[in-house]
């Protein structure tokens, strides 16, 4: 019930590719054509080779997502399992002073924990959500100037002026509050768009909640 | 309205804040891609119980190494490659090249033409011609497909000669090809 393939491969050995090799024609494939060989291109038996190549590629990578979608979900307790074994630390970034209570004391707030509090803060503005923190300038140094650029996602359809506006000034106001740093100014980037909301609460929203 | 689903954003997005020490943003990417990186550690190491852990051991990888991602757009593929080193790992362990030369001569069954014939699409019959081809040949021709490795970059993660790269893979575009024929 299979019709016969008009192309003919048999051997795929260089007596039916006009003296090519199946792999001289993958890496003329791979390097562009370039630069143009006439022995290949005016072959017929070349070009069917060639073109069995590009499909076989293009298939390749489909074939990948396609099992993808035949895998289950990835598995609840293998997923906490992941997290229980990533470290923190790891992402911790550098220690940033707090001013003492007393002489004798040293404490210190880590960068990703002064990160954490601006992506909840500014997660909390409506209509945004935080894509990025960098804090820029010497945190080491108690009282030194920092810049805080703040990466965000907007949702589609709000007023981006006024978006950033506030994540300005709820992080301004957080990191007044819970740090002791000397911020400078507070630069909102808006990095990507958010879809438009709908009127149904998302499902999703349940397990995403902190 | 506050809490906002992470699921909306971007790979970008998910790993810029990953970086920053977000475990929620993180634990989307893991729901996100789990499915593919299993997909691609069966292909390349079989159906073994093995997946689990070495599907595992690539997120915490990435999540300490998210510093040397440049592009977040393109978290997918750099995944992939900390996975296809991790799949390489467990390979070596199992010393599957103790002998190059028979390596290199292995072919597919007799009947695996009729097994791709039978696709239902051209994905199933890809797969279908990928799980017929004798394991080093799989291994290179995905490297060099999916990946897309270099021979010499194969060769050294493979720890083989890359001229037998080579012929791995001369083998595997031939066979490949032949068993892509049958299927309509």
């Amino acid at each position: 019930m299979t019709e016969p393939d008009p192309v003919r491969l048999d051997s795929l050995e260089p007596d039916d590719l006009d003296g090519h090799t199946i792999d001289e024609l993958a890496d003329y494939l791979d390097a562009g054509m370039q630069p143009a060989d006439p022995s290949i291109d005016h072959s017929a038996a070349c070009q069917n080779a060639l073109a069995a190549i590009v499909r076989l590629r293009q298939s390749s990578l489909g074939s990948l997502e396609a099992a993808a979608e035949q895998e289950a979900p990835a598995d609840e307790s293998w997923i906490s399992g992941v997290l229980a074994n990533i470290s923190l630390e790891a992402r911790a970034g550098r220690d940033v002073p707090l001013r003492p209570a007393a002489p004798t004391e040293r404490p210190v707030m880590t960068e990703g924990a002064i990160r954490s509090l601006v992506r909840t803060a500014g997660d909390a503005v409506p209509d945004a959500l935080i894509a990025r923190c960098t804090l820029e300038g010497d945190v080491t140094e108690l009282g030194a100037p920092v810049r805080i650029v703040v990466e965000i996602a907007v949702r589609a359809g709000s007023t981006i002026q006024r978006v950033a506006s506030d994540i300005r000034e709820t992080v301004a106001e957080v990191l007044a509050t819970e740090t002791d740093l000397l911020v400078e100014s507070v630069d909102v980037v808006v990095r990507d768009l958010l879809p438009p909301s709908d009127d149904e609460p998302d499902p999703d929203a349940e397990e995403e909640r902190a | 309205m506050h809490h906002q689903p992470l699921t909306d954003l971007d790979d970008a997005v998910l790993a810029g804040r990953s970086s920053d020490g977000d475990v929620r943003a993180f634990e989307v990417l893991i729901r996100r891609h789990t499915p593919l990186l299993r997909a691609y550690a069966r292909r390349t190491l079989g159906s073994t119980d093995e997946l689990d852990d070495v599907v595992q051991e690539t997120f915490i990888t990435a999540w300490n190494q998210l510093d040397t991602l440049q592009d977040g757009a393109r978290v997918k593929a750099w995944l992939m490659r900390i996975l296809s080193r991790k799949c390489i790992d467990r390979i070596r362990a199992r010393r599957f090249h103790d002998d190059v030369t028979e390596l290199e001569v292995e072919a597919p069954a007799d009947d695996a033409p009729e097994r791709v014939a039978e696709a239902r699409s051209r994905e199933e019959a890809v797969e279908t011609a990928l799980a017929e081809l004798p394991e080093a040949q799989r291994r290179t021709w995905v490297m060099k497909e999916v990946l897309e490795y270099s021979y010499e970059a194969i060769a050294e993660e493979l720890d083989l000669p890359t001229s037998t790269v080579r012929g791995l893979l001369s083998r595997a575009r031939k066979n490949m090809i032949r068993l892509m024929e049958g299927w309509r």
